[in-house]
């Protein structure tokens, strides 16, 4: 994919990044730019090296091969260079427990050097709805709400480039679309560049600009979420099940479409079931490129 | 470094440290309880039971002596005319914890044969020092013929110390090992396991200024430690503290450096949070116990003496006793402030030798 920008236009760039972990190949020369202001995902099932790709570009994991930079400094070999313009939510909520959140944001803004920590610590508690949990500590919140401390924590020394690892995984479905506003908020509102990875298709489509499909340590597809429907060619999806066997076929026009599958069905005199239809999404790009059915 | 930044996260574990109520229990609440318990048990005085003593020599040296362990505190003498059979019986069953029979030797000396249960070592020790020092003050080998009595020598600490102001100095060793060795060994693998470890690397705060900061952290609950237990140990159970007791601070901190090393040393070769406490107890338990913290080394079978020379809370113990108690000035401990330094520095070099960060 050929993409012809200015440099200064990308908030990062990733060339023939890999990681290998003995014979296995976590990353396989993995090429990306993300472009400042963007809304980035990196999409794909558990085990496709999507947060090994991240951890790479955070400076937290070394590469074994390619380049990465962030705001046009390369990350290796000393990350520290971009440590104070990136702002990391990591997969596991590391929080100290027993400091509220408005003391844990003081902190961490002062282990980045900040002299303005209690204002920065209130204007992150707002950014994500957490203003009323500012002296309450981790272990006194829900899921949704520690996750939203996560990223508060992230967003505390005001950074350029966000990342979220994972970021609305074992949370409810309600838990999970508040934090989608705030994750759109951070972008829209904020203007900060902001790289998630997810195994939701959904909330892929929802939230990023564009989308690197991973599957199996490469980006198998990258464009928008219309972008990459449309690389299907189809307008719609049929899903059936005949004689026991799930089938999905793909068309221009849904009508035409059912119209012959019923009757092929009834002059072979096989039963169909469980006939749907519907608009194409990142699943049936998934499908299309692995062959395999995408699992969440 | 910043020194703002440092300050604002010593700040914060202190924080941590004090709303952590088990970790509160170990510093303050467990030493008051293990002072007032062993107090209360012991008296003021060591307390090693009763000695049954059969007298068949009634020589003027015989009664001397059984005068003797009337007068001294922490022994019980109950005189019998029973056979000594019948009695070591009872020494055997576990009715009495010692029988010492006088016997005449020929030409005015007195046979005297101590048999001591062997259940508690400790009090074993103890018993058979008092009857020792009881021997040598009523001098019944100073005739010239052999020694009623094989004792080796025994340092006087059980004479010379009322039992509390053994025990304080002791207690506060022990609770000053305790908060710093779990203090950083737990504390380390659960931040490492939790990814707080992680994270923290993703910031510009190098590790070692964090590890200051854990470190000046632990140092104020040392020292907080050492002035409540000294308070509580003068106030309620009335231990005289020497006018020398500031220069225990030097060796309580030196301790606390070197318990937080052992504790990081821990903290940076195990994995799980379970493991760190089951190591941390197979270290801290035996220590407690081998290092003369609860009763003189000089009480205890010899290769345990020559066990608690290696322990360095054996030089703690001793450092704070000697400062807090026994009138003794930094000078007089810098032995004991060079071992623990000297321990830090090796451990401290191996935990970073084996540090990880996940």
């Amino acid at each position: 994919m050929i993409r012809p920008r200015m440099a200064a236009e990308n908030a990062i760039t990733v060339s023939g990044l890999t990681k290998r972990y003995g014979d296995q190949v976590a990353v396989d020369a993995v090429t990306f730019e993300v472009r400042n202001g963007e809304s980035f995902g990196i999409l794909g099932p558990n085990g496709a090296g999507k947060t090994t790709t991240l951890e790479m570009i955070e400076g937290l994991r070394k590469p074994d091969g390619g380049e990465v930079t962030v705001l046009g400094r390369p990350v290796w070999p000393d990350p520290r260079d971009i440590q104070s313009s990136i702002g990391v939510q990591l997969q596991s909520t590391a929080l100290f427990d027993k400091l509220s959140a408005r003391e844990l944001l003081e902190l961490f803004a002062q282990f980045y050097g900040r002299s303005d920590g209690p204002e920065r610590a209130m204007q992150a508690l707002g950014l994500v709805g957490l203003e009323g949990k500012a002296e309450a500590q981790a272990e006194e919140m829900s899921g949704g709400q520690r996750q939203r401390l996560a990223i508060a924590l992230a967003l505390v020394h005001d950074p350029q480039v966000v990342f979220l690892d994972e970021p609305t995984t074992g949370l409810d479905p309600q838990a999970r679309r508040n934090l989608w506003d705030v994750i759109r908020a951070i972008n829209e509102e904020g203007g900060k560049t902001v790289v998630l990875t997810t195994h939701y298709l959904e909330e892929a489509e929802e939230l990023c600009d564009r989308v690197a499909i991973m599957d199996q340590a490469k980006v198998i597809a990258l464009d928008t979420p219309a972008g990459l429907i449309a690389s299907l060619g189809a307008d719609v999806r049929i899903s059936y099940a005949e004689a026991g066997e799930e089938k999905v076929v793909y068309a221009h026009d849904a009508q035409a479409a059912v119209l012959e599958l019923l009757q092929r069905a009834n002059t072979e005199g096989t039963e169909i079931d469980d006939l749907s239809v519907r608009g194409p999404s990142l699943e049936d790009v998934f499908l299309n490129l692995t062959g395999r059915a995408f699992r969440e | 470094m910043r020194p703002g930044r440092i300050w604002a996260t010593t700040i914060a574990q202190l924080k941590m440290m004090f709303r952590r109520r088990v970790a509160i229990f170990w510093s303050f609440v467990f030493p008051i309880i293990l002072l007032s318990l062993l107090g209360l048990l012991f008296g003021r005085s060591i307390d090693a039971g009763t000695i049954t003593v059969i007298d068949r020599s009634q020589t003027a040296q015989a009664r001397q002596m059984i005068a003797v362990l009337d007068r001294t505190d922490g022994v019980t003498v109950k005189r019998s005319s029973k056979s000594v059979v019948d009695e070591q019986k009872r020494v055997k069953d576990g009715d009495s914890d010692a029988l010492l029979v006088l016997t005449p030797a020929g030409s005015g000396q007195v046979n005297a044969t101590l048999s001591y249960s062997n259940a508690s070592a400790t009090q074993a020790g103890i018993i058979q020092g008092v009857v020792s020092g009881a021997a040598d003050r009523v001098s019944l080998h100073d005739t010239g013929s052999p020694p009623a009595l094989q004792y080796r020598a025994i340092s006087v600490d059980s004479n010379q110390l009322d039992y509390l102001d053994f025990l304080l100095p002791g207690v506060i060793a022990i609770s000053i090992m305790i908060s710093a060795v779990i203090g950083l060994s737990t504390v380390l693998v659960n931040w490492r396991k939790q990814g707080i470890l992680r994270r923290l690397k993703l910031t510009p705060m190098p590790l070692w200024e964090f590890l200051v900061a854990r470190i000046a952290a632990s140092l104020v609950l040392a020292t907080l430690q050492l002035v409540v237990l000294i308070v509580f140990g003068a106030a309620v159970f009335g231990v005289e503290i020497s006018p020398t007791a500031w220069a225990a601070v030097p060796i309580a901190l030196a301790g606390t450096l070197c318990f937080l090393a052992m504790g990081f040393t821990i903290g940076s070769m195990v994995a799980e949070p379970e493991t760190a406490d089951a190591v941390t107890n197979v270290i801290t338990n035996p220590m407690m116990f081998l290092s003369g913290t609860f009763f003189p080394v000089a009480a205890m079978p010899d290769f345990v003496q020559t066990i608690a020379k290696v322990l360095p809370l054996y030089y703690l113990a001793n450092g704070l006793r000697d400062t807090i108690v026994r009138d003794q000035g930094f000078m007089s401990v810098l032995p004991e402030f060079g071992v623990l330094c000297g321990v830090t520095a090796v451990l401290a070099a191996l935990s970073l030798r084996t540090f990880r960060w996940e």
